[in-house]
């Protein structure tokens, strides 16, 4: 037992409504009782679904208990009788799950053909989100997916694509598109938009393209094995990454064309990637070179987020623009080997592998990055210190649920990622210039700054109702310290910017020193000790 | 998609099982089997930790209640946040009793509340932990540590802060016999409070507070010649344990919104005090004011699919103020606390605990103007084409009374007006690829 305020990973009811939701016809009812549908409003509020997510209750009351009645086979009647679905996914909750009911014998007491049902009765206190996704979408693969004949032209399935994806509808646009420019088509996304009947298909495209580690890598896998199918595993996030996909594309489509005695692929001249076609596909490898980003060389960063952006983010920041990383870390402790195996030789000291938003809020707030790549939680973590943060993977926020082109995948994404680490971090020569000269003009008056709890936008956490909306409880500033007036009067001549920085750096020196509170003399020792 | 027949309700068959219930008058009410997109009872946490404001709100629950909080409430955690999941993994499944003392202690520590409530959720009412005993165990004479009951096995939405009233009726100073005055019965914020007090006052009637007072140590006394005047439609239950352990009358009148409401619940509760009083100009005044609003919205068929357990009262406004209610749906129909709101209603087809597929077929054949419904259900409503209103909105702005009558009867204009501003909207078109599994 331990007392928790914020999780990272959803509940496994959330993983498998998130494949369930992805699908054509199919329909989750979950034994739960009420209120347990909460889970709709993350669909019809974050995705603005125009239709009603396939979800339903079978409602489980106390009285219920009591009485031992079960109102599961009713339900999948109702459900049956008023949305058809191909397929009914049936799943515990919590509190049923405790019950130990056969869930397999109740669903058959509903009458309704066993082929239009699937029990997917996993422990809602063992498993969470990802691995319930990633599990559900396997068994739909291993149940549907038949042996059939290859497409008689090059093609590929994308899985792992589910509803709430970390900009998923951009990422499958981005993708489409260099396929498209190879030449190759897209057999079945799944299970973004997939029914019944695409499942069936899976097998006959020439490879599968499973790029998340945390959804749909286990389904590829599977194909690999029963289909012989090959695949390919990696995600394309940055230039040199997605060359490597392409390349890698390219090389597994070809061993299967040669057996077809199919012409050979080849990749294009590679402005025909790009959006106009006559340019270069990404702007990232002249913008890692120019000056501008030599400024941001000694910029200090803090990933943290689920394996796959994890990981694709630390490279891509140290890789191709160059950044300093001072450490990293994910919640997803299923998949920290395999992150750990991916950044040896990128991370100073050991990954940090947490479930506890307060660990990485302690380490933003003791490391002080100039950038911090993380989740919704990072983001709202960094905005009370003023340390830039851009969002880099679930669990998002309604801000990262745009309208407009944000991919992070391929050539187009390269771009997008660079444009927000630039936006996001202070920039580069300003800031010496700040740093040299004091305001540079650009200090704001002391009491215009608003609190960081003002620039939450009015959505907040996302998650969905602007109603309840916390925005206005006071941030607690810890251990605070005397400072005279000369001494705040010095503090004022420091950049704003590092102004917070300073602060808390010289009374934790003042500390030390067994100085209870700061004074100019005091000031002046710390600047001496910590190098200004 | 069965087109309804005379008498009959859509989309009802075997399964469906609902009955008609008779109450006084002429309304019935239909009754179904709860199959609804609403929160469960933990929803309270939203505004009770915000209004009590020296209190912790602690769950035992699991990682589902976390995820609800989270997610569903859109709840920022900042530094210290006043609520908090005491998580229940699975290793805690064999343990006889949840111990809680550790987290007590770090709630202690850190918030120094100065009452902690311990609200019960599915899991653990399944395993049937004691919670009173539990919530006994860790009270101190200094920090209580209270029992609400909230869990989704039997509460709704905004039923649990009826549970947090009740466990603080024993922290109300029972109010000696002598003199009469007013106890006003539900949450609402400063501002609404400053506002029905000033009223109150202004008609003579001497005002005792409001439970829930916004700090633990100032809940009102409560005794014999207390009024109660229920301000919020869900807290049947304290009110009547109220009338039952201290002997309090509660007022059974109209709830406080819209005109019609405003001057039927100040009138009625005048009586109480001996005070005749006639507001039929001040309400003609009041709708006077409203009169662009009530224009739009007289003949609009409007439905309400039940969520927040305001239905009633927000449904009698709009009839009053000419609207079509095409069906009022609420999770939780109290017959004598609602009976004035059941009368008013009368030739409203009101349904308790509503069955949703049912509610979804009669709004294609019904095509209301307007429909008022849970933050799960509107954006698809809006994308079958009709114009919705968050029924959690009402919860959440000040429409009580004379001064929120404006802010009320906006609610339901806004988007009918947003609506008719926006260009001709091709679904084919627009909607293309936003849900693919719905295409």
């Amino acid at each position: 037992m331990r007392l928790a305020f914020w999780l990272y990973e959803g509940t496994a009811l959330h993983g498998i409504s998130r494949v369930t939701n992805s699908m054509k016809g199919v329909h989750t009812v979950y034994h739960a009782p009420q209120g347990d549908d909460y889970i709709t409003a993350t669909y019809s509020m974050l995705e603005r679904t125009p239709d009603f997510p396939g979800l339903s209750i079978s409602v489980v009351r106390g009285r219920d208990l009591a009485q031992g009645v079960s109102r599961l086979p009713g339900t999948l009647q109702q459900v049956d009788h008023h949305y058809h679905p191909d397929l009914t996914v049936i799943a515990p909750s919590c509190s049923t799950a405790l019950l130990q009911e056969d869930l397999h014998q109740l669903s058959a007491h509903s009458g309704i053909s066993p082929e239009k049902m699937l029990v997917y009765a996993l422990n809602p206190f063992r498993v969470s989100e990802n691995e319930a996704a990633d599990g559900l979408f396997t068994e739909l693969v291993k149940r549907y997916a038949a042996p059939q004949d290859k497409t008689p032209m090059p093609s590929v399935n994308l899985l792992g694509f589910t509803s709430l994806g970390f900009h998923l509808r951009a990422n499958l646009t981005s993708l489409r598109r260099m396929l498209q420019t190879l030449g190759i088509s897209v057999n079945v996304v799944a299970p973004w938009g997939a029914g019944i009947e695409d499942l069936k298909k899976l097998p006959s495209a020439w490879l599968n393209i499973a790029p998340y580690r945390e959804i749909g890598l286990t389904a590829a896998q599977y194909l690999a094995e029963t289909f012989a199918m090959p695949a390919v595993y990696d995600a394309p996030i940055g230039v040199e990454p997605t060359l490597a996909w392409l390349h890698s594309v390219i090389e597994k489509l070809n061993k299967t064309g040669a057996e077809r005695g199919f012409s050979p692929l080849a990749l294009p001249k590679l402005s025909a990637f790009s959006l106009d076609g006559l340019s270069a596909p990404s702007g990232v490898p002249w913008f890692a070179r120019t000056a501008d980003m030599e400024s941001f060389s000694n910029k200090r960063a803090f990933v943290f987020g689920d394996a796959t952006h994890t990981v694709a983010i630390v490279k891509f920041l140290r890789d191709e623009l160059g950044m300093k990383i001072i450490g990293a870390g994910t919640y997803m402790e299923r998949h920290a080997d395999w992150v750990r195996k991916e950044l040896e030789g990128y991370l100073p000291g050991a990954l940090v592998v947490t479930d506890r938003f307060q660990d990485i809020a302690k380490i933003i707030d003791d490391e002080m990055p100039d950038l911090v790549c993380g989740t919704q939680m990072e983001r709202h973590s960094c905005r009370k210190l003023d340390v830039p943060c851009m969002v880099i993977c679930p669990p998002t926020h309604i801000e990262n649920h745009l309208l407009g082109y944000y991919p992070f995948f391929g050539f187009d994404g390269s771009d997008v990622i660079a444009d927000r680490v630039y936006l996001s971090c202070k920039l580069g020569l300003e800031k010496h210039l700040i740093d040299f000269f004091g305001d540079a003009g650009l200090e704001y008056e002391e009491n215009g700054v608003p609190e960081p709890s003002e620039l939450e936008p009015s959505n907040g956490n996302g998650q969905v109702s602007p109603a309840l909306e916390i925005s206005k409880e006071s941030v607690a500033e810890d251990g605070e310290m005397k400072w005279s007036d000369d001494a705040e009067t010095m503090l004022k001549k420091v950049p704003f910017f590092v102004r917070k920085k300073v602060r808390k750096n010289t009374e934790a020196f003042a500390k030390t020193i067994g100085e209870s509170s700061v004074t100019v003399e005091v000031f002046r020792k710390a600047k001496e000790s910590l190098g200004g | 998609m069965h087109p309804i027949r005379d008498g009959e309700v859509a989309g009802s068959n075997n399964q469906e099982k609902h009955f008609m219930m008779q109450v006084s008058g002429d309304v019935q009410i239909i009754k179904e089997d709860n199959v609804t997109h609403s929160f469960c009872g933990l929803a309270c946490v939203g505004w009770m930790y915000q209004k009590i404001k020296d209190s912790f709100f602690l769950i035992l629950g699991t990682h589902t209640c976390a995820h609800f909080l989270q997610n569903a409430l859109g709840m920022m955690i900042f530094a210290k946040p006043r609520f908090g999941i005491a998580l229940m993994e699975e290793g805690d499944l064999s343990k006889n009793e949840p111990t809680l003392e550790e987290i007590i202690r770090e709630i202690k520590a850190d918030h120094n509340p100065s009452v902690i409530f311990l609200l019960s959720s599915c899991t653990p009412e399944v395993m049937k932990v004691d919670f009173k005993g539990l919530a006994h165990h860790l009270s101190t004479a200094d920090v209580p540590v209270l029992f609400v009951p909230a869990s989704g096995l039997v509460y709704n939405f905004t039923q649990a802060e009826d549970s947090v009233l009740h466990a603080l009726v024993p922290f109300c100073p029972v109010a000696p016999a002598g003199q009469k005055s007013v106890v006003f019965l539900g949450s609402v914020n400063d501002a609404t409070a400053d506002d029905l007090r000033a009223e109150a006052e202004e008609l003579g009637i001497h005002v005792a507070g409001f439970l829930p007072e916004s700090r633990f140590d100032k809940m009102p006394a409560i005794g014999p010649d207390t009024v109660l005047a229920p301000i919020q439609p869900y807290l049947s239950r304290v009110a009547v344990k109220l009338e039952r352990e201290r002997g309090a009358r509660v007022l059974h009148s109209l709830f406080p919104f819209g005109p019609d409401g405003s001057r039927v619940f100040w009138e009625d509760l005048a009586r109480e005090f001996g005070i005749t009083i006639d507001l039929r100009d001040r309400e003609k005044a009041s709708w006077e004011k409203i009169r662009s609003q009530t224009e739009l919205l007289k003949g609009k068929k409007v439905f309400l699919t039940a969520d927040t357990m305001m239905e009633l009262p927000l449904a009698r406004f709009l009839k009053s103020a000419g609207a079509d209610v095409v069906e009022c749906s609420s999770a939780y129909i109290n017959k004598k606390f609602h009976a004035r709101e059941l009368e008013a209603l009368a030739g409203v087809r009101v349904v308790e605990q509503p069955n949703f597929h049912r509610q979804l077929e009669d709004v294609k054949v019904i095509q209301p103007d307007l429909i008022v419904t849970s933050l799960m259900t509107a954006n698809p409503f809006a994308g079958h084409g009709f114009v919705v209103k968050w029924s959690m909105e009402f919860m959440l702005m000040p429409i009580h009374s004379w001064s929120g009558v404006i802010p009320l009867a906006n609610l339901f204009v806004s988007p009918l007006l947003r609506r008719s501003k926006l260009p001709a909207f091709d679904k084919e078109v627009w909607l293309e690829g936003v849900m693919p599994s719905a295409e």
